[in-house]
């Protein structure tokens, strides 16, 4: 395969990770947009998610990658798997906030965010004690076709990734946009004090940042385990800062910043561990996280945050 | 000039009736009284030296002696996270960062072809002629205890390098810049083998010596340094912490902007704080590493990090002692206690026969735990284990209801000052223009304060007031125009460097420090005006500890100067004051930094009307000892009665101006004010 052909074929690496960081970024940028609150406890959110979507394949008689369906079975099989998930995520997510950043809301300083490291600790250690340190062999029943253009391989499971964050993208753009409750959210992030005056439940508008930032955490940590057909304990950590910098990159609080982030941070990973080295991808991808924090703060779409005094 | 540095008769004794009667000058705010705390602290001194002596498990002293090296990682940690609220999440790279600089120059790691340019070295002792079969090379064997510093001052100076772009980020960036600072040392660390030896680790670094004897393996030795390292850390940060330095870190923690707006550099203490305990980080990694002989990247990984924010977190942020409590109780925690009830567990196993009761390992999960204490703590006791700040007694009865009695202003007013014929300006703004984006918040507005002058600027809400005063003092960068004061430039300076020049002023809506004391607020306002650097806190010469007991007299003066109002609350932090004696400490931080020029944002503002005639006269008794006031007010009546001249502001211009009954009358007043119908009626 010539250079070219590498290239390309990391591009659609690339575009396949950023898939699946986009839409872990969203969780960070949807929590960040209304409460300005970096919350830890999304990266192992998205930890937990990936066994649960681990177990529920398993429910239904999947195991490792022999087990391949197709046509409708696959789609049934698919759809439950990442209702389940999703839904899960979110409750995990939802009870999270509610049970320990909610009494904190009105505390000054960094007690929340500390408050979040605490939580993501728990949810790893949980997992690390209950499932043991050994990573998993993640149940797939998609078949492995693969498409063949020119020297690019094109798989089934690519398309059906890009496919499916697709759907949730639009989904969330027309909830945001064309909803009620969207619609207070986008009110809420501006400025709560005024959009609770009129007369916007902002406990409702923050649950429901963490119910779908959360469920998106779940739909990615599902494509994660499909995608990389093992999870662990330990995938939280970098794949959840690796999604935080793609939020920071696009304009943290910006859901369209998210999306675009998330998919450079995909490429950057893959080209640059193709044309540098992948040992020193983490270098890379936290350099430009320092980088745009200290310079461009406000991220490619990011609205400059106005200083509260 | 302001003559606020000579009081008015009576003051002084009434500050020193206060004093006497409250022990403000406490070292520890933490014991109940000085002999108590001397009796404590010999104790826990006798009690660690003879540990080892009494206790002869070398095991045990070991896990003492890593529970020493995190204490005072935990220590660093408060001065950057509990003393100047800068959340740092990659501390741990410090950590790495000393222990690689010791662990790479005494060991065999390095081994350079030997030439005569490291012949001094040689003759310092710093590195050997190695001979061998294969050539000559040099060997690094720099000692322990003069690596102890270097490795201090090497991290510092990484946690300056790091810290100048990056320190300027608001709180939760900040975290996260660190975070990824913390990921990519022990990944730069795995990937440049050449230096590091890469994931495999630094082997044979050598054992610290001391008189020819070699501290080897055991560890007792290394128990003693981490004893005396932890005393020296102790008293660095107490000493730190109850200096101008900490003060100024404990207002960059509680809000920056009016830090910055009394008179602090943020830039350089922030810097400070990270280099402090940048240094302290890097002493404990020569500690450690010198103990275990061996340095990998794994060593130092987020996960570490995390750990020492627990024990800072748990003992107390921005307390002292209990960081230390907090690091021990953990530490031993995670090696004794867990060990012990593991094995209890085990037993009980055997003895009921349950299976897994027998191969529980509750070592493995002190994560879990950790997690669980830093929920716990941030939901139900933020302050930690031992809280930084003692809760002060509520006043009784009888201070609460007493007369209140109004303190220095009152005696002046009858004795105004000689005023010059023709005052010079003081205060210079000419075609002063503050555009934010598309908004013109001011637009091409002229002011002049004269010496000992009162000058008020009014005006309906929005009309550009308050950032006439955030232009004057730094705040906000003017567009255009230029602002003079005492014949130099002001425009472009920061807000604390115009503090230094002497304009000293008070906010809208009241920044005070919240969780620090009524003195310490106004203590922090004389921070420009004090001289003790770091050196002279640490050493406590006699000059610093002579300029902080008479800055500590002057603010009880000032504090004095509003009656009984502030004195009896002078220990009580400034969040539990009422409205008005907010209001009050305010003017009495400003006016600690010996102001040429007082700015006053709506002082009287939430006053009831007896109060706003109280502190209106307290201002004009002010002026009347030579203050020149630039004063944004809404009572009118409060305006008349003090101003000499009133500037009217409307949408960004200046639309009137001229003596107060003047003004008044002025029908474009009235109209900005009340509306064109209202003129025309």
């Amino acid at each position: 395969m010539s250079e070219y052909g590498v290239l390309l074929q990391q591009v659609i690496n690339g575009l396949s990770l950023g898939a699946m960081y986009a839409l872990l970024a969203l969780g960070f940028t949807l929590v960040y947009g209304i409460l300005e609150l970096i919350n830890f406890a999304h990266f192992n959110v998205f930890m937990v998610s990936s066994f649960i979507g681990m177990w529920t394949l398993e429910a239904v008689g999947i195991s490792g990658q022999s087990h391949v369906l197709t046509g409708l079975a696959l789609a049934g099989v698919l759809a439950l798997a990442f209702a389940v998930t999703m839904l899960a995520g979110g409750v995990l997510g939802v009870a999270i906030e509610r049970f320990s950043l909610r009494p904190l809301r009105k505390v000054r300083g960094p007690a929340a965010m500390i408050t979040t490291i605490g939580v993501s600790y728990i949810l790893f250690n949980v997992i690390l004690l209950g499932v043991g340190a050994e990573s998993k062999n993640y149940p797939n029943p998609m078949p492995v076709v693969r498409w063949q253009f020119g020297q690019v391989t094109l798989e089934l499971r690519e398309v059906l990734i890009w496919g499916i964050t697709a759907v949730l993208m639009v989904a969330l753009h027309l909830f945001v946009h064309r909803t009620r409750l969207g619609k207070a959210m986008r009110a809420t992030a501006q400025d709560a004090e005024a959009a609770q005056m009129m007369g916007v439940d902002v406990d409702r508008v923050i649950v429901t940042a963490f119910f779908v930032g959360s469920a998106l955490a779940g739909a990615a940590a599902l494509i994660f385990g499909l995608y990389y057909n093992f999870t662990s304990f330990i995938i939280g950590y970098t794949a959840g800062l690796r999604a935080f910098t793609a939020a920071v990159l696009g304009g943290i609080g910006s859901v369209g910043g998210a999306m675009v982030g998330g998919l450079l941070i995909g490429l950057i990973e893959s080209l640059g561990g193709q044309l540098i080295a992948v040992r020193w991808t983490d270098v890379i991808i936290f350099s430009i996280l320092i980088l745009v924090l200290v310079f461009v703060p406000s991220g490619l779409f990011g609205r400059a945050t106005p200083t509260k005094s | 000039m302001a003559k606020i540095g000579k009081l008015p008769p009576g003051t002084e004794r009434r500050a020193r009736q206060w004093r006497m009667r409250m022990p403000l000058a406490l070292p520890g705010r933490f014991f109940g009284s000085r002999n108590h705390a001397r009796a404590l602290i010999a104790t826990i001194a006798i009690a660690a030296v003879i540990f080892p002596l009494i206790h002869r498990n070398d095991a045990d002293i070991d896990s003492m002696a890593n529970a020493l090296a995190f204490a005072a990682l935990a220590l660093g940690l408060n001065i950057v996270v509990g003393f100047a609220g800068l959340l740092d999440l990659g501390y741990a790279a410090f950590f790495a960062i000393g222990a690689y600089a010791y662990g790479i120059l005494s060991s065999w790691q390095l081994q350079p072809e030997w030439t005569s340019l490291w012949e001094p070295f040689q003759w310092l002792g710093l590195v050997a002629h190695n001979h061998t079969s294969a050539g000559d090379f040099v060997h690094f064997q720099v000692s322990f205890w003069l690596m102890l510093p270097v490795s201090a001052a090497i991290a510092a100076f990484c946690g300056i390098l790091f810290g100048a772009p990056t320190l300027r980020l608001k709180g939760d960036y900040l975290a996260i810049v660190t975070l990824g600072f913390g990921e990519i040392v022990p990944i730069v660390v795995r990937n440049w083998p050449s230096l590091t030896n890469g994931a495999m680790g630094l082997n044979g670094v050598a054992p610290p010596q001391l008189f020819g004897f070699d501290f080897g393996v055991s560890a007792t030795p290394y128990y003693y340094v981490g004893v005396a390292l932890v005393a020296l850390l102790i008293l660095v940060s107490l000493r730190l912490r109850d200096s101008r330095i900490g003060r100024a870190w404990m207002a960059i923690r509680e809000d920056e902007i009016a830090a910055e707006a009394m008179g602090v550099n943020l830039v350089r203490l922030k810097l400070l704080a990270f280099a402090c305990g940048a240094a302290f980080a890097g002493a404990t990694g020569t500690l450690y590493i010198a103990k275990l002989q061996t340095a990998t990247p794994d060593m130092f990984m987020f996960p570490v990090s995390v750990m020492i924010l627990v024990m800072v977190v748990f003992g107390g942020l921005g307390s002292v002692w209990g960081v230390v409590v907090g690091a021990l109780i953990l530490q031993v925690l995670q090696s004794w206690v867990l060990e012990d009830l593991s094995g209890w567990l085990h037993a009980l196993g055997r003895l009921v026969d349950i299976g897994w009761l027998q191969h529980v390992e509750l070592a493995s999960s002190i994560e879990l735990i950790f997690g669980i204490i830093l929920v716990f703590m941030m939901l139900y006791r933020r302050q930690g284990l031992i809280p930084a700040t003692r809760p002060q007694p509520a006043l009784n009865l009888a201070e609460q209801t007493a007369q209140v009695s109004r303190g220095g202003f009152a005696s002046l007013a009858a004795s105004p000052a000689a005023r010059p014929e023709a005052p010079s300006p003081l205060l210079e703004i000419s075609g002063l223009s503050v555009r934010f984006g598309g908004l013109l918040a001011l637009h091409s507005v002229d002011l002049t304060v004269p010496e000992h002058a009162v000058v008020a600027v009014i005006g309906p809400n929005g009309s550009g007031k308050s950032t006439l005063f955030n232009a004057v003092t730094g705040l906000v960068r003017a567009s255009q125009g230029t602002i003079g004061f005492a014949g130099a430039r002001l425009d472009r300076l920061r807000p604390d460097r115009v503090l230094d020049r002497g304009i000293a002023r008070t906010f809208q809506n009241i920044r005070l420090f919240p969780n620090l004391s009524v003195l310490d607020n106004v203590m922090i306002g004389m921070h420009a005006r004090l001289d003790t650097g770091t050196v002279g806190s640490l050493l406590r010469l006699p000059a610093a500890r002579r300029e902080e007991e008479a800055a500590r007299e002057r603010a009880l003066e000032i504090l004095a100067l509003f009656g009984n109002r502030l004195l009896p609350r002078a220990e009580h932090p400034a969040a539990s004051l009422s409205y008005a004696n907010r209001r009050r400490t305010e003017i009495a931080r400003a006016l600690a930094s010996r102001p040429k020029l007082l700015l006053l944002d709506e002082p009287t503002a939430g006053m009831n009307p007896a109060e706003t005639l109280e502190l209106a006269e307290q201002i004009r008794s002010l002026n009347r000892n030579g203050l020149p006031i630039l004063l944004i007010e809404h009572k009118l009546d409060v305006v008349v009665s003090l101003a000499d001249n009133v500037v009217v502001l409307d949408h960004g211009e200046k639309i009137a101006e001229g003596a107060p009954d003047l003004v008044r009358r002025d029908q474009q007043v009235i109209r900005a004010y009340l509306g064109r119908t209202a003129a025309f009626a």
